[in-house]
């Protein structure tokens, strides 16, 4: 077997501090598998983590590692790849962080899609606190901060990355190994924000409560609860593991309209003196004209010329070249109506 | 060529004299136009990196996290966004980023009165996030001095690896002076650190030893840490022993003021001799002692209820007398007579 992998691991600070069981040393044993299968290293490589169990990973890693406050991993990430966008970025964090403190910046990151790859430690529980209730606790599951229960649904992460495109989800778990290895491997491919949602055992603070033995027994209730899906998917069913992804649609812009109006000769309009315009000021069930650049307009159609309350500049049968310069919208808007004669 | 410029536009300036490449943001006035400015500045230029973030922790987390790439990095805010970004400021101190955070002060606490100018938070830059930090702190009062000052503190932050805060006020961040800012040359001092993607190392905010490995159960090594990072603090500071001081002969008063009230009772320099701290923090005590010892009276003249004074107070280990403008209400003739009713009552 191919050990070399263990050259991105800081095996000196070992042995690490998660607990016999724990799903996140698999987690962190595959995606150094996979960096060390495309060849990165700490040269091109950065590893930005949050805070809890899972924070604690990018400090194993053999790479220039971020340990960010609890719930900024993204934010880090996606700065580190903006100014340095030679190296690849990998997040890797938990549920809480990611789900809870850093709700936000999960929404936000993933809207701005910098090319990092994030890797969710989701045990659905906050570990290194001692067992409380997480975002993503099943309705019902006791905790020592939920004692009868979680009252509130758990939120879908699934669906949050999922609801425009561009975006890469994948669900796996930590037992379906050959799964994980895939789902790491196409994330770190992924062009853009992806984000690889881990579903993990936290045996000792977790499973024990909910009368798991070993965490051997929790494994085979991931394999109970989920079911791998292949193929390309757009969205992934909560029983569902696997990849779902989208790329942006290319939209094709509408072009704008362009109407050709027939060329009209300054001699063919009809000529008004500025004493004849004054008079089309809208009184006595008459148009009402005014003057752009020696041509005369019928704005009788404008609501902003008619009534007490009209606007400051929209003065009836008067030339209103100069008012342009002060208007809040271009000359266009003038040219939308019928030109009715050339002022003299 | 000598032109109308603002508080606002010298801070930015300034930052990209001093070679910034990153600014993260939130707009919040009166700094807002610090990120208007980055915005249409990295418009036109690639070199310059710029985040409209989707909070101020999100802004002051990604202004850290740009140090750490190699970038020098900024942002700018106002309180409520600055209390916001505490927990970031703690973070860059522990991880020894080298930034520039900009705090347009306005009337707090919390929303405040959106946007009257106010002086209330200095506390907030020394003891705003958990646990022991040695930041420092300049505060301008006019618009050149923006424009020199935010140089001074991206060469104070490489110098003393920590995010460096500089403080204006709505008054200050809005001002418009004519000034050249071509005219105006700064040192500038280059990184001093190791960008991300060239070692092994961890950077954490977790205690943790010389190379980077976490310990957090051993007193010994967080000293060691902690007076390593003191001592290259006070280094840093030593060098900006900034402050002006206008001595008025046969005056018993001292008045002490900084930022725009300094600018504001400046005309009652032929009545009282009057000092102005630029470095806010570290408290300038050596200074303060020396100028404060031959005078009677010490008043001190501030936008908050005496958080400079408290630390005047203990600095010269003296009581002084305080006239704190609050809300927003700046006027010399209030400031007049908040200070002979001082002095009155003082016996003079």
């Amino acid at each position: 077997m191919d050990r070399s992998y263990k050259e991105l691991l800081k095996l000196r600070r070992f042995p690490h501090t998660w607990c016999p069981g724990c799903g996140i040393g698999a987690v962190l044993k595959n995606v150094a598998m996979a960096i060390k299968e495309l060849n990165w290293n700490y040269q091109n490589t950065v590893a930005v983590s949050g805070i809890g169990c899972s924070g604690r990973m990018s400090g194993y890693m053999n790479l220039d590692a971020v340990h960010t406050p609890h719930g900024r991993p993204l934010t880090a990430a996606e700065t580190i790849k903006t100014v340095r966008p030679d190296l690849n970025v990998i997040v890797l964090s938990g549920d809480g962080d990611l789900g809870s403190i850093g709700g936000n910046h999960l929404l936000h990151t993933s809207r701005r899609n910098p090319d990092i790859t994030v890797f969710c430690n989701d045990n659905e529980i906050y570990g290194l606190t001692g067992g409380q209730a997480g975002p993503t606790t099943p309705k019902g599951t006791k905790t020592i901060t939920s004692p009868r229960g979680e009252p509130y649904l758990p939120l879908r992460l699934g669906r949050i990355l999922t609801q425009q495109p561009p975006y890469f989800y994948a669900r796996t778990t930590v037992y379906h190994l050959n799964h994980l290895k895939t789902c790491i491997r196409e994330a770190l491919l992924w062009k853009g924000f992806s984000f690889v949602d881990i579903i993990s055992d936290c045996i000792e603070l977790n499973g024990r409560r909910l009368g798991f033995k070993t965490a051997h027994q929790m494994f085979k209730w991931f394999d109970q609860r989920f079911h791998i899906v292949e193929g390309e998917r757009d969205h992934l069913q909560e029983d569902e593991l696997g990849i779902a992804k989208a790329m942006t649609e290319e939209v094709p812009q509408p072009m704008e309209k362009v109407e050709v109006k027939p060329e009209i000769l300054m001699e063919d309009l009809k000529p008004f003196t500025l004493e004849e315009l004054q008079s089309f000021d809208g009184s006595g069930g008459k148009p009402i004209y005014i003057a752009y650049k020696g041509k005369v307009y019928d704005l009788s159609a404008s609501p902003l010329f008619q009534g007490e309350k009209r606007m400051r500049c929209h003065i009836a049968g008067k030339d209103l070249t100069k008012d342009m310069g002060i208007a809040p919208h271009g000359e266009d808007l003038v040219f939308k109506f019928s030109l009715v004669g050339r002022l003299e | 060529m000598k032109r109308l410029v603002s508080g606002n536009e010298a801070i930015f300036q300034g930052a990209i004299q001093a070679g910034a490449s990153y600014f993260a943001g939130y707009p919040i006035s009166p700094a807002s136009e610090i990120l208007q400015q980055a915005a249409l500045y990295s418009e036109e230029n690639s070199g310059f990196r710029f985040l409209q973030a989707e909070d101020e922790i999100a802004a002051a987390i990604a202004t850290i996290s740009a140090s750490l790439s190699g970038a020098k990095a900024f942002t700018a805010t106002s309180g409520p966004g600055f209390t916001l970004m505490q927990e970031a400021l703690g973070w860059g101190h522990v991880i020894e980023a080298p930034c520039v955070f900009v705090n347009s002060m306005r009337v707090g606490p919390s929303t405040g009165m959106p946007t009257q100018p106010a002086q209330s938070d200095l506390l907030q830059i020394k003891a705003g996030s958990a646990g022991d930090y040695y930041p420092i702190a300049f505060y301008p009062n006019s618009v050149e001095e923006c424009f020199r000052l935010t140089a001074t503190a991206f060469n104070a932050a490489e110098e003393s690896l920590s995010p460096i805060i500089l403080l204006a006020d709505a008054f200050l961040s809005h001002l418009y002076e004519m000034v050249d800012l071509e005219r105006i040359t700064v040192e500038v001092t280059p990184r001093s650190k190791e960008p991300l993607g060239s070692g092994q190392r961890l950077f954490t905010g977790t205690a943790h030893d010389k190379i980077g490995n976490v310990k957090t159960n051993d007193p010994v090594v967080y000293r060691e840490w902690l007076w390593e990072v003191k001592g290259r603090h006070d280094r840093a500071a030593e060098k900006y022993p900034l402050f002006e001081y206008l001595p008025r002969k046969n005056s018993e008063t001292l008045l002490i003021a900084f930022g725009i009230t300094s600018r504001i009772i400046s005309s009652l320099k032929d009545r009282f001799s009057i000092f102005r701290p630029i470095r806010i923090y570290p408290v300038l005590e050596k200074e303060l002692k020396e100028m404060t010892q031959s005078y009677r009276h010490i008043i001190v003249v501030e936008g908050s209820d005496g958080q400079y004074a408290s630390w005047v107070e203990c600095a010269i280990c003296r009581k002084v007398m305080k006239v704190p403008c609050l809300g927003g209400g700046f006027k010399l003739k209030w400031i007049q007579n908040q200070i002979e009713e001082c002095l009155k009552g003082a016996g003079r």
